[in-house]
């Protein structure tokens, strides 16, 4: 019995003594500002980490790994799936034993919930490049954020349809969080430009087989479907079944947010999602020469053009924010310094004109209404075709 | 109840056992502390290897002492992880108290699991495992107003440990605290299994007929046992809750039930101890190479475990029980 315990306790502890070994080996030099950044690196969402690195390493081959003379150190951490436990556990680590100075990504809400707590003891800020509830904002005065929330980018959608003469709305959401955000942003910008829904479908998450929902909107007699989904195979889906029942040849328009038409799916999506409107605050295609500087190293970082999308630039803002806040701070450990330097800071992202809106550390954007199309070369892209210039969080602005 | 076989055997050396069982329960105290002294910069981590530590345990006392096979036990761990948030949330700050509500929840939802599951047999009943943690999350997932839904239940603010000491960044309170209540429920189980109902329980599982041939029913005898099982996973749900502060859909998924039977088997079935090598074996290694290789850490791991089934099909505590054997050839045969 002694052999059996001792035996397992030396094996973990040689185990853990030689991650500490890890840890000690990359510790601080004479001026090294450390990043710890958390994101979903494996698993079933690392796509959207590999954008987060991409974003970063595209920063960092633009503007170098110093800033002010202070270099910068990036620790990768992975949280495959939303798990509050270990990203605690996680960031807990990355501030006490790996000392970094700031923290970024994070892809789930509930993960970012898990880390806020502890910002303020650590004397550590958060800038969150894509977890998009609004609540976590109030959570820390020291979270800045450069995604989006999803009442943000569903809002201007309500006005872009009436303008185009698309007034009776069924929306139809993936029954989670998000979806039922995104359901309830939807209503109320359509019902303040004079439109309305009249019916609301909420379908589970795992849904694949989507002809019902399509009859019923048939049924309910609309003009217009507003869609939520997550990204991926589900939309693919949904996509192809508004085509095969014949709701889109019947005149019925799709309206959705960019999450449906994220780039990464749109060689998949094709011609099944040609002429379909959605809103968002970024597409790859962004017709700038940032935009196209960023890509091009973008690109380069994640070897596969076609994978990159909108995590990249949520990853590559963060990295402008952190940059600003090692400037300000003279490289030394001070959050409260540095989320205060940043406070109404604005710069031209790759996605157009961006601002730190400093009541509520959320970032300021403008949000495009893109069609699905073909671009010169034959590629499936985002254009741009109308846009709603700074605009902030509704969830947020009281 | 009368004697059984299987206990009188027992009985022939209660002192030794005894004995042997204070100096395993005194290791795995020492041991914990040993990580409190060596790691401080990681304590948050450990603390969440106490909590899932619970979960394995209970695991074991359903698979390993009465042979039901679930992958469904995270459906017990977070039904307390949920209540001890909720009632945080709703002005029960107390942590002992959270405990024990995570307690009375998860053995609540115990007894309701092992209503359904004790219907059938073999494969139907893993099959029922899987839908009662699906269900559970589903309806978690649903009632948004309650559980936050997928974005996860926050805010909530545990009072401080004998209104001295508080959760905080460094994590020492809800280390010791876990730690703990880990050595209470391993003292306690460890009592359990060598109990005569422990016993029975492992009579259900070698030879059903023979128990029922006693005079022994096995329906109530396993029912206690998923009432005294949801509670130790709904103590460690409780612990994961006040120490994380956040309780995510996670905490109730057939990938948290997987992820504790594979430790499980890993560190040996029907064996307490294997159920504590084989989650710290399993989480240090994982956590180890996920910080190594952020990006490719899932085919090592994934590597490693086929390496062990091959290789130790009995489980870490099962080979090591081996080496020892065959170093103590001669002597006295030990007891699994």
């Amino acid at each position: 019995m002694i052999d059996r315990r001792s035996f397992s306790r030396l094996l973990s502890l040689g185990a853990l003594a030689l991650a500490s070994g890890l840890g000690l080996g990359g510790a601080a030099a004479a001026d090294t500002v450390k990043v710890g950044i958390i994101g979903p690196f494996s698993g079933p969402f690392a796509l959207q980490g590999k954008n987060f690195q991409a974003g970063v390493e595209a920063w960092l081959a633009q503007n170098g790994k110093s800033v002010d003379g202070h270099d910068i150190e990036i620790v990768y951490r992975d949280l495959p799936t939303a798990n509050p436990q270990q990203s605690r556990a996680l960031a807990q680590e990355l501030i006490v034993r790996d000392k970094v100075q700031y923290l970024g990504g994070v892809y789930f809400t509930p993960d970012a919930m898990a880390i806020t707590p502890l910002l303020k003891q650590g004397n550590v800020p958060l800038v969150i490049f894509n977890a998009a509830t609004s609540a976590i904002m109030t959570s820390s005065p020291l979270v800045v954020r450069t995604s989006f929330t999803t009442a943000q980018t569903t809002t201007p959608l309500g006005k872009a349809a009436v303008d185009r003469g698309v007034k009776k709305f069924v929306s139809v959401v993936s029954d989670y969080g998000p979806g039922v955000d995104a359901e309830a942003a939807f209503k109320k910008a359509i019902t303040a430009a004079g439109g309305e829904v009249v019916e609301s479908i909420r379908m589970p998450l795992n849904t694949t087989e989507f002809s019902p929902i399509m009859q019923r909107v048939r049924d309910a007699g609309a003009q217009g479907v507003f869609a939520f989904l997550p990204s991926g195979p589900p939309t693919l889906g949904f996509v192809k079944s508004f085509n095969d029942t014949g709701l889109k040849q019947s005149g019925v328009k799709l309206f959705a947010t960019g999450d449906l038409t994220q780039e990464s799916d749109l060689p998949a999506l094709g011609e099944a999602a040609s002429g379909m409107i959605t809103s968002f605050h970024y597409a790859v295609s962004h017709d700038s020469d940032v935009n196209r500087k960023f890509v091009a190293a973008a690109e380069k970082a994640l070897g596969d053009p076609a994978q990159l999308s909108f995590p990249a630039v949520g990853a590559y803002d963060g990295m402008h924010v952190i940059a600003r806040m090692i400037a300000a701070t003279g490289g030394k450990q001070d959050a409260e310094k540095a989320v205060e330097a940043v406070k109404g800071l604005a710069w031209e992202s790759p996605r157009g004109p961006v601002k730190i809106d400093p009541e509520t550390r959320h970032i300021t954007e403008t949000i495009y209404l893109r069609e699905v199309a073909k671009d010169a070369k034959g590629h499936w892209i985002n254009k741009e075709i109308q846009r709603f210039p700074e605009q902030k969080d509704p969830g947020l602005a009281k | 109840m009368t004697r059984q076989a299987p206990d009188s055997a027992a009985a022939a050396r209660p002192m030794r056992s005894l004995g042997r069982d204070s100096v395993g329960v005194a290791l795995v105290a020492i041991a914990g502390l040993a990580g409190y002294w060596l790691f401080p910069d990681n304590l948050s981590f450990l603390t969440r290897m106490i909590s899932v530590a619970l979960l394995v345990l209970s695991l074991d006392l359903v698979v390993g002492y009465c042979g039901i096979a679930s992958l469904g036990q995270a459906a017990l761990y977070g039904a307390g992880a949920y209540a001890a948030g909720i009632a945080c949330l709703a002005g029960v700050t107390e942590p002992f108290l959270l405990i024990l509500i995570g307690a009375a929840a998860g053995g609540v939802t115990g007894l309701l699991m092992g209503t359904i599951m004790l219907r059938a047999h073999g494969l139907p009943q893993l099959v029922l495992s899987i839908a009662i943690v699906q269900l559970l999350h589903e309806a978690a997932n649903k009632a948004y107003s309650v559980t936050g839904g997928s974005d996860g239940l926050s805010g909530m603010a545990p009072a401080p440990l004998f209104g001295i000491f508080e959760f905080d960044l460094w994590g020492r309170t809800a280390y010791l605290f876990g730690l703990a209540l880990l050595v209470i429920v391993f003292v306690a189980l460890k009592l359990l299994v060598r109990s005569p109902f422990g016993m029975v329980c492992r009579g259900l599982k070698q030879d059903p007929l023979r128990v029922s041939a006693l005079g022994i029913s096995a329906f109530p005898v396993l029912l206690r046992m998923f009432l005294i099982s949801g509670a130790v996973a709904g103590t460690g749900g409780a612990l994961g809750a006040i120490a994380t502060q956040v309780v995510g859909l996670d905490s109730v998924s057939f990938e948290l039930s997987a992820n504790a039977l594979v430790m499980l088997v890993l560190g040996g079935l029907g064996n307490l101890y294997g159920a504590l090598i084989g989650t710290v074996v399993f989480m240090a290694v994982e956590h180890i190479v996920a910080a190594f290789n952020p990006f490719h850490w899932l085919t090592l791991v994934g590597g490693l475990l086929v390496a062990i089934v091959l290789f130790a099909p009995r489980g870490l505590s099962g080979s090591i029980d081996e080496a020892a054997r065959i170093l103590m050839r001669g002597k006295r045969r030990t007891a699994p």
